[in-house]
């Protein structure tokens, strides 16, 4: 429970101006799915699933993700960008709940 | 006693015991009060919205119709590559991901990537919206699946044109309460 929202960000460890990087990010997250009563109806509730990622980079949306309840448990997300600069990665999961969490990574060309 | 539909997806960050996870259910579901309450006060949580707007109860016929309208999807086996497991053992967790031939240059790029699975009662699993900026049009996830049948990857070009290629996965184990 109190693992809810820890965001894992991970970066090639040598990236090169110009390459386009492929990021993978992870969110501890219940992704509660669909539960229904006894007779087979559908329990009317707002469940608590991610349903927004947003990645910025240098502070402009590369990739925003929509997400339903299709996706599973502890999501895993996978992107690419094109680093032209150093800065800042930044990705925010956002939940149905209003919680908002966030990884950051910085950006460095070796 | 709620009742979860389809396998319980144990993974090693979360391994809950039965116990557990009655408690981290309650604990939920008042979280969830919580968050219709705020809601209420504030007109502004646009993400529920939108969550309950992409993903529906519904047949795959109605999402595409509800998604795409009347336009007519192209095959794209030429230009996207589907990348999902022939069998997935654990259908709570099944990696996918989408790589699409594309220049992704500011004239020329892949705006929208949607990933559906057909059999699932929440058939739209996600759409991932990408700029230029991208480098490259690809995205990878992990997704569930209620049972076997097929998943598709249907990409919307910054020309309007759309694009579909589906594979059809094997679910030892369905994970999809959805």
């Amino acid at each position: 429970m109190s693992d809810i929202g820890k965001v894992r960000l991970r970066v090639p460890p040598s990236i090169k101006s110009g390459d386009v990087v492929q990021v993978r990010s992870l969110v501890i997250h219940p992704m509660e799915r669909i539960e229904r009563d006894p007779q087979g109806k559908i329990i009317q509730k707002n469940y608590n699933y991610i349903n927004k990622v947003i990645v910025t980079y240098l502070g402009k949306t590369v990739a925003t993700f929509d997400t339903t309840q299709s996706v599973a448990e502890n999501p895993f997300f996978s992107f690419t960008f094109k680093a032209t600069d150093p800065g800042q990665l930044k990705v925010q999961f956002l939940d149905t709940t209003g919680g908002r969490y966030e990884g950051v990574a910085d950006i460095k060309f070796s | 006693m709620l009742e979860h539909e389809g396998g319980r997806n144990v993974t090693q960050a979360m391994s809950l015991t039965d116990g557990h996870d009655v408690t981290r259910r309650k604990m939920l579901i008042a979280l969830g009060a919580l968050g219709v309450a705020a809601a209420g006060g504030l007109a502004a949580t646009p993400g529920i919205a939108h969550g309950q707007t992409l993903g529906q109860n519904e047949s795959v016929e109605e999402a595409l119709k509800r998604l795409f309208g009347g336009k007519t999807i192209k095959d794209g086996s030429a230009a996207i590559k589907l990348d999902v497991p022939l069998i997935a053992e654990n259908g709570a967790v099944v990696p996918v991901s989408v790589t699409v031939d594309s220049p992704m240059t500011p004239t020329s790029w892949v705006k929208q990537i949607y990933v559906v699975a057909d059999k699932n009662r929440i058939p739209v699993v996600t759409r991932v919206t990408l700029a230029p900026e991208a480098g490259r049009a690809f995205m990878g996830a992990n997704i569930r699946l209620g049972e076997s049948g097929d998943v598709r990857a249907i990409v919307e070009q910054s020309d309007g044109t759309l694009l579909q290629v589906k594979r059809e996965v094997k679910v030892t184990v369905g994970g999809c309460g959805g």
